[in-house]
């Protein structure tokens, strides 16, 4: 496995880049977190990686990884909460994308997607509608649909961001767990902190990388000020928010 | 009459479990939107062989099938709402539709298109109403899990590589056949009533995709069958008393439906109430 590797990358929409001249690799095996203050392209890098967003320029090399070796669960999922279907049968998508649109899904499939909504605490709503769920309810099940989609890069972002802390502490050490696996996570976090305790590495983005390696090197007094100072460079009143928390 | 009542049952079957997805979708109007797309073509084919069965059913299909394709790839480059490339391609096929006929045109013939005539199921109507009900039930059996999750989440379908576009697109299809496979004898607008209105209904009955399909097909069956009763004893037209039957059992399940219906809000409401401290 060689991880995905980033040579010049720039993303962005309607040809106005986010993030420019980005180049690196995301190891195998390692959880990498994405920082930066809101706006900076920490978003718009997995949307990138994820395959949603097509690059301006560079490329975005994923080591023969094919889509269904990828699991992305966005911030503000997809997910139409009203639409008819239930926990169960969101969480078996997971196990479905691994097969693909004829494949069969069979006893063993639909034990371990039991297993996997009993691990997160859904089993007594497994056959309520999403609609009935709470947002960390919801966001577990979403995660439950990540682990049966047992993929090989896991894409996350915020992905505590609407948990109370008992359960982002457990859901924090799944993800440990996948990396260690030999996975390759990627996750936004807001929060440094967690950035801190949880990540392997870290990329520190404002509107191109200001820093990316292990996690003391990356988060260190002088970046943190770069991406700062960007966040202050841009006038917008979302950013001043921003500003706050870094 | 029979066979009124055959072709409508398959109709039924076919068009409940499109019609769910749409209206979960919040693309009740597309079926309006194909419903008016396939006019033109059977107008020209009208003009081109006479009130040919056969000619009528291909010009409506073919027409219905540009109406779906095109607009499903106008919405694809995300440059406009699903709803909003129907109503641009649609209106186009409409006006393009008034544009040709303009000289030829004829009340009796304008009339049968909109609103059908039972007449209209004759050997045709009713092979190609069995053949989109069990092109209907076919694909939902193999690709249910496809249609439910392109609809619940299509992020998640595209990034895993699940062909979520070409269920889209069979959706759409589908649904064209369908309203093709009707209008002919219950008239293009009142098909579209019998696919949405039940569906609309049934989610006042269950929560679940499959449980609201059986459900809607169970409303369209019973509508149907009352509004061709009406039909043969008032004299009504067919399409627009099934219609009307259907509303009337949306009436009924928004009124005392098992789920979100107003006698379930009353009785909600009345609970709060009597545990409320005095």
């Amino acid at each position: 496995m060689t991880g995905v590797a980033l040579d010049n990358l720039s993303l962005g929409y309607e040809g106005r880049p986010v993030l420019r001249g980005l180049s690196g690799v995301f190891p195998p095996g390692r959880l990498t977190g994405l920082a930066g203050p809101n706006g900076s392209g920490k978003s718009t890098l997995l949307k990138g990686l994820s395959g949603v967003l097509h690059p301006l320029g560079g490329r975005i090399d994923r080591g023969g990884l094919k889509a269904r070796d990828i699991a992305y669960l966005p911030q503000d999922a997809g997910l139409d909460r009203q639409f008819p279907i239930t926990v169960e049968e969101l969480v078996g998508l997971g196990a479905w994308a691994r097969q693909g649109l004829f494949g069969k899904v069979g006893t063993a499939d639909r034990a371990r997607r039991d297993e996997t909504l009993e691990t997160l605490g859904l089993t007594h709503v497994a056959d309520r509608p999403v609609s009935e769920l709470s947002g960390g309810q919801l966001q577990r099940a979403l995660f439950a649909r990540v682990l049966l989609q047992d993929a090989r890069l896991v894409l996350l972002d915020e992905p505590f961001s609407a948990l109370d802390e008992r359960t982002a502490t457990d859901l924090s050490r799944m993800v440990r767990g996948w990396a260690d696996q030999g996975r390759t996570v990627i996750l936004v976090l807001h929060d440094l902190d967690m950035a801190r305790e949880l990540c392997d590495e870290v990329l520190l983005l404002a509107g191109e990388a200001i820093s990316w390696g292990p996690t003391s090197q990356a988060l260190t007094t002088e970046a943190l000020g770069r991406a700062r100072r960007w966040a202050q460079a841009c006038e917008d009143p979302a950013h001043h928010h921003a500003e706050s928390r870094l | 009459m029979r066979a009124a009542a055959a072709g409508a049952l398959a109709l039924a079957l076919g068009g409940a479990p499109l019609g769910v997805l749409l209206v979960a979708r919040r693309m009740s109007l597309v079926g309006d939107a194909l419903s008016h797309g396939l006019l033109p073509g059977a107008a020209i084919a009208y003009l081109v062989a006479g009130p040919d069965p056969w000619a009528l059913t291909a010009g409506a299909l073919v027409a219905a099938l540009i109406v779906a394709g095109l607009s499903s790839l106008l919405a694809r480059t995300k440059r406009l709402p699903e709803d909003g490339a129907f109503a641009v391609v649609y209106l186009g096929a409409l006006a393009l539709g008034v544009a040709i006929l303009g000289p030829y045109r004829d009340p009796e013939v304008v009339e049968t298109l909109l609103f059908g005539s039972v007449r209209g199921l004759d050997a045709p109507g009713l092979i190609l109403a069995a053949a989109a009900a069990t092109a209907t039930l076919v694909s939902i059996a193999l690709f249910v899990r496809g249609f439910v999750g392109e609809s619940a989440d299509p992020t998640f379908m595209r990034v895993s590589g699940l062909e979520g576009a070409h269920l889209h697109l069979l959706l759409m299809m589908l649904t064209a056949l369908n309203l093709v496979a009707g209008f002919r004898a219950f008239g293009a607008l009142m098909t579209v009533a019998l696919m949405m209105v039940p569906a609309a209904a049934a989610r006042f009955w269950v929560r679940t995709y499959l449980g609201q399909a059986a459900v809607a097909a169970a409303v369209s069956a019973v509508a149907s069958a009352a509004g061709l009763l009406a039909a043969h004893h008032f004299g009504t037209e067919p399409g627009a008393a099934m219609a009307l039957a259907a509303v009337a059992l949306f009436c009924v399940s928004a009124g005392v439906g098992r789920e979100h219906s107003l006698l379930q809000s009353v009785i909600g409401r009345a609970h709060l109430k009597s545990r409320a401290p005095s």
